[in-house]
């Protein structure tokens, strides 16, 4: 197979000068503005240690990988400081050994006013696991879905301005240079998302959107916390994250071009939660206006999208904990010859119970892909073996013929996982 | 004497014992109504002893304030800050007094940047992480849900206690019945004993280090043992201030998310 290069090209890893840069940075903005009130420093973190192994022919690892985590914090109350770093050695793929500057922001609350400055994880939205509204952070799929939701997220240098009262909270966002989605092509990577090309294939990376100020991502959220009920409003001037592919033949039509693009849309949504006795349902929609969603020809399709989720969590007592939901997606004024599904329809099953006081959590998540029957679950036990150490095991099971999960239907595994916290 | 004159005099007789023996309500009212402040933060340290005496701790940063009609309704912060693997955790809790009317609950969970709400009325009755404490023993309770009756007076360490048997009205309760050992010169229980359904002992309860501190009542250790499975929650408060500054603003979801004050 021709041999291809990531479309994202570690875009997100920042060198040791640039950390080296930021940090002291961020430092000196913190002491201007504490200068006169003490400061409390704070510094955790994590080791941990995950393997997987296929579960079918050949058993080869599909992760081997050991991370250590550091956190830092320094807080005199109206001033906030936070950075974390990944510190990744990664036996099987070597651009995946790294040291990266996850997180590092600044945040500075007066009266009702708090803003938040830097590098960071945004999260709209009350779905667990989907995007909805939840559209400013994007996700990294080097190991698709088998990896922390919170090493999934990608974080994002953001101005958040928030007027914060009792029962509200105003937000307003400003992104000057997006994040996209990170998707491996890697061959050698069991979750490559080119698993399933025949034939050779090279991507030429179209740039993702030109690094100016009218291509800044910008946007709001209107949230209430009241008593019996929370909802939002929301609305994000975006880019597509996940990259709309255009596909050609090279001229000899041996090996297949692929094209990333990226277009901007618009999206204005809302949402809620309404705990009701032992449940809470919640609800989430949203309106993409003008959002890409193939390219044939040169020639870019856009359409207006309705997204929509509605789920439901149960909290029968001891310790059982089941979450479930329903997600929708219907392109508008669709076109017979579009080549993408008119509806999509995920569903998620979650089940969870803790036992041994709390020390042991069992858990299955499943996700589901409706339309073409196709599914990803995930089992998961963890045992807190010491107030530090946690012991992780599971499996991942890849089901179906057709869709997203399909891809790497070869791909269930076990895996294990040990956790050593401070 | 004129009859008139005893009559009188023995009526006043009458409603002067009648002042000083109180109903079960009356002693479970003055324990809810001790004078704690209208704002209040603490540190807590609980420890988690197996029946292998095997322990594990747990660390729980705390504020509250007291809002609403009369004052009755809670509003409480917790931050989580031990062990490694829940620290950072923050839970948010609007309690109401009236009954029948469901806690609003928030939980932020930091490994997922995600607030969520969660269920106001099942999770009461489940043990709060781990401990033989339930989220209900953590919480506030209104004194109507359960009835109230005055067994004795007993003396407990030198110090004169009512006893006070309280039975649940509510069949989600763990407990069918509790008895407690009130302190008259302070209104703090010393003791409780908790009855499971088939009115077994359950769980005991003692409470000690009660002193005064900025002029507030606080029973500093609390050591809850449930005798059915020689599991043992020690619960060590330090650090207590009462009527600090804080606003209902604190109290939203904006500072759970920010793990702290």
């Amino acid at each position: 197979m021709t041999k291809y290069i990531n479309i994202r090209i570690q875009f997100r890893t920042i060198t040791t000068t640039k950390v080296g840069l930021l940090l002291p940075l961020l430092l000196l903005l913190f002491n201007a503005v504490s200068a006169q009130e003490d400061i409390k420093f704070k510094f955790s973190g994590f080791a941990d240690t995950y393997h997987a192994v296929r579960s079918k022919s050949p058993n080869d690892f599909m992760s081997s990988r050991s991370r250590l985590r550091t956190e830092f914090e320094a807080n005199t109350g109206n001033t906030y400081l936070f950075a974390s770093l990944n510190s990744v050695y990664n036996s099987l793929d070597e651009d995946q050994t790294k040291i990266e500057l996850r997180e590092a922001f600044f945040q500075y609350t007066k009266d009702n006013w708090d803003v938040k400055l830097g590098k960071q994880i945004v999260v709209w939205g009350v779905a667990d696991g989907l995007r909805i509204t939840d559209i400013v952070s994007p996700m990294d799929y080097s190991e698709f879905l088998a990896r922390d939701y919170d090493d999934i997220r990608i974080p994002v240098n953001a101005f958040r301005l928030k007027y914060v009262k009792s029962s509200y909270n105003l937000e307003v966002i400003f992104v000057p240079v997006s994040e996209f989605f990170v998707l491996p092509y890697d061959s050698e990577n069991p979750w490559s998302v080119a698993n399933s090309y025949v034939m050779p294939f090279r991507i030429t990376t179209d740039d993702t959107p030109d690094k100016t100020i009218r291509n800044s991502e910008f946007g709001g959220r209107f949230s209430f916390y009241l008593s019996g009920i929370d909802f939002s409003v929301a609305a994000l001037h975006s880019w597509n994250k996940m990259p709309v592919f255009e596909t050609r033949y090279s001229e000899n039509k041996d090996t297949l071009l692929l094209n990333a693009n990226y277009e901007r849309f618009d999206m204005l949504g809302m949402d809620f939660s309404l705990p009701v006795s032992k449940f809470v349902l919640r609800g989430e929609v949203a309106q993409y206006f003008n959002e890409l969603q193939e390219v044939k020809n040169d020639k870019k399709v856009k359409k207006n999208t309705s997204n929509f989720l509605v789920g439901v969590d149960w909290y029968p007592g001891n310790d059982w904990t089941v979450m479930a939901q329903y997600y929708h997606r219907l392109i508008n004024n669709y076109d017979d010859n579009m080549s993408s599904d008119k509806n999509t329809a995920y569903a998620t099953l979650s089940v969870a119970k803790k036992l041994l006081r709390s020390t042991l959590n069992l858990k299955a998540y499943a996700y589901i892909d409706v339309v073409n029957k196709s599914s990803f679950t995930r089992f998961t036990a963890d045992y807190s073996l010491t107030d530090q150490i946690h012991v992780m095991a599971g499996y991942d099971w890849f089901q179906g013929d057709k869709g997203m999960f399909a891809t790497y239907k070869d791909n269930s595994e076990y895996w294990v996982k040990a956790k050593f916290s401070f | 004497m004129k009859f008139t004159t005893l009559i009188t005099i023995l009526l006043l007789t009458v409603s002067g014992l009648s002042a000083q023996t109180l109903t079960g309500r009356e002693i479970a009212q003055k324990v809810k109504d001790r004078p704690d402040g209208d704002t209040r933060s603490s540190e807590m340290t609980m420890k988690l002893i197996n029946k292998r005496g095997r322990m594990r701790e747990r660390k729980v940063v705390s504020y509250s304030m007291d809002y609403g009609k009369n004052m009755k309704d809670k509003k409480t912060l917790m931050f989580f800050q031990y062990p490694g693997d829940v620290k950072g955790t923050g839970f948010l809790t609007w309690d109401y007094d009236e009954i029948g009317k469901d806690d609003d609950k928030w939980l932020y969970l930091p490994a997922m940047k995600k607030t969520r709400r969660i269920s106001g009325s099942s999770a009461k009755k489940d043990y709060f992480m781990g401990t033989d404490f339930t989220y209900d023993d953590m919480g506030s309770r209104n004194i109507d849900e359960d009835d109230h009756k005055l067994l004795r007076e007993e003396e407990v360490d030198g110090h004169k206690c009512w006893v006070l048997e309280s039975t649940s009205k509510d069949s989600r309760d763990i407990y069918s019945k509790k008895v407690s050992w009130v302190r008259q010169d302070c209104d703090v229980s010393v003791k409780v004993e908790y009855y499971d359904k088939m009115n077994k002992l359950h769980r005991v309860l003692v409470l000690s280090d009660i002193e005064k501190v900025e002029g507030f009542w606080i029973a500093k250790k609390m050591d809850m043992k449930n005798v059915q499975t020689n599991h043992e929650t020690i619960i060590t408060i330090a650090n207590p201030k009462y009527n600090i500054p804080l606003e209902e603003s604190t109290f939203t979801v904006a500072k759970l998310e920010k793990g702290a004050l």
